[in-house]
């Protein structure tokens, strides 16, 4: 665990208990039911994940076809796929796809909040949501990348997307390199969320 | 001007924490599980794309809970305890101020009910669930809440216009990142349709459906080229009102 969450332990079980107790009577007055928490939870493990965004990415990379279709309108492209959430949802009822390519580098971010397409990627990560990296990933983003392990040379054009309003955006990463051997479904499970946000690559595993 | 709509550009912070894990601690999850409920609960939804049938829901909550709700609580915070706070913790502290002011829960009863909970962490917690509150969370997840509605006028700019981002007043709460203000830009997208906001932010001009644009903007613009890097764009999304003809 990083330094910036090693509180305390103090800290957390008071926010553990209050946030007990806000649940315990929220349940009581009927604000909200028991069952009501895990159901979002729930939701969260099985229908709205990263798995999505993989299928998603791991088909692109198969169909230049479908890869056109999908940057040209997003939500009719993801509606072709058999996901177990259709093309929209709360926090995705605007989603818009940019690519990787050679000589362009996306970066997705929302200065002001935490905005992330829920439907296809789920939670957003710690990193996504936190001040430092909400501050410095517009203004200084080739540093950030760098600091993340993704080198961009002042040959390639970096996109800042700064999710301000309706569109939540996510990134096709690139294919990597020798990955022809692969099928679609191996493909989906080198992706990672944070290659759909711009601030990994996607890399072989070592054999 | 307010801290939290400049964080965009602020300099001197240090590396960026690659903390991978959407929740580091369990009771994390619970927040935000009650955060979302009560957006799938939130009265305004009766009259959201697509209807939601909220008058007969069997929940004792009557209030509009929407992400702008949120989002003005964090952006309304001291700066100074905004960057002392994590994540959820502002939740946990903006979402618990809610229930007890908007009267759903008393201070009292909060506190004690804590004391008991510090003493017994794994007491369980009320046995009363709900189909009908779990059907509804279900919906709103998965038909959300879009706030796309039809286009009364012509949009006031189009593809390829040059513009400048208005600087309204800051009030409350915004979604125009504050290194925007005042900046040139090039419209390269006019969304279809128009779109509203939860809440209207008065001064800052959101609330009403209007056009949105995607506006880019070459760094060099924004921080000047010294304090840039080369070869970037940033693109945000920006409401009309945010939007005006170069001065």
């Amino acid at each position: 665990m990083s330094q910036l969450f090693d509180y305390e332990k103090q800290r957390e079980a008071e926010s553990a208990a209050k946030v007990r107790a806000l649940e315990a009577l929220l349940i009581e007055k009927g604000v909200i039911g028991s069952d009501s928490v895990d159901t979002v939870l729930a939701h969260f493990e099985t229908v709205a994940g990263p798995f999505n965004g993989a299928k998603i990415v791991a088909r692109a990379w198969v169909d230049p076809e479908y890869k056109a279709r999908l940057l040209a309108d997003t939500p009719k492209a993801i509606a072709e796929l058999n996901l177990a959430q259709g093309m929209d949802g709360a926090e995705g009822e605007h989603m818009l796809a940019v690519a990787n390519a050679p000589g362009v580098h996306n970066l997705i971010i929302c200065t002001l909040c935490s905005c992330y397409p829920w439907p296809i990627l789920g939670l957003p990560p710690y990193w996504y949501k936190d001040p430092v990296f909400r501050a410095r990933g517009v203004r200084e983003p080739r540093a950030v990348l760098k600091e993340f392990g993704v080198p961009v040379g002042a040959e390639t054009k970096v996109e800042v997307w700064d999710s301000s309003a309706q569109i939540r955006w996510f990134v096709v990463p690139e294919r990597p390199a020798n990955s022809e051997h692969l099928n679609e479904e191996q493909l989906a499970a080198l992706v990672t969320p944070e290659s759909m946000m711009g601030v990994a690559l996607i890399e072989l595993p070592a054999i | 001007m307010k801290l939290q709509h400049y964080l965009g550009g602020l300099e001197n912070l240090g590396p960026v924490d690659f903390e991978k894990r959407v929740f580091v601690q369990e009771w994390e999850k619970r927040i935000f599980g009650i955060h979302t409920t009560m957006m799938a609960e939130s009265a305004h939804l009766i009259d959201s794309l697509p209807r939601y049938p909220m008058d007969t829901l069997p929940t004792s909550f009557k209030s509009d809970w929407t992400w702008a709700s949120l989002r003005t609580g964090a952006e309304g915070m001291q700066p100074f305890e905004y960057f002392k706070f994590r994540y959820y913790e502002k939740w946990l502290g903006g979402i618990s101020s809610f229930f007890i002011n908007q009267g759903y829960i008393s201070e009292e009863e909060f506190k004690s009910r804590a004391d008991f909970y510090r003493k017994e962490p794994d007491a369980p917690l009320p046995d009363k669930p709900s189909a009908p509150i779990r059907e509804q969370i279900v919906r709103y997840l998965e038909q959300g809440d879009s706030g796309m509605r039809p286009c009364a006028g012509k949009p006031l700019f189009a593809a390829g216009d040059s513009v400048t981002v208005a600087d309204p007043a800051a009030v409350d709460h915004t979604r125009l990142p504050g290194y925007l203000r005042s900046k040139p830009g090039k419209i390269v997208e006019v969304y279809p349709g128009a779109f509203a906001y939860f809440v209207n932010t008065g001064l800052d001009g959101i609330g009403k459906p209007m056009p949105v644009y995607r506006v880019a903007f070459d760094a060099a613009d924004i921080w000047g080229v010294e304090k840039s890097e080369p070869n970037t764009m940033i693109y945000a999304d920006l409401f009309e009102a945010y939007v005006q003809a170069p001065v």
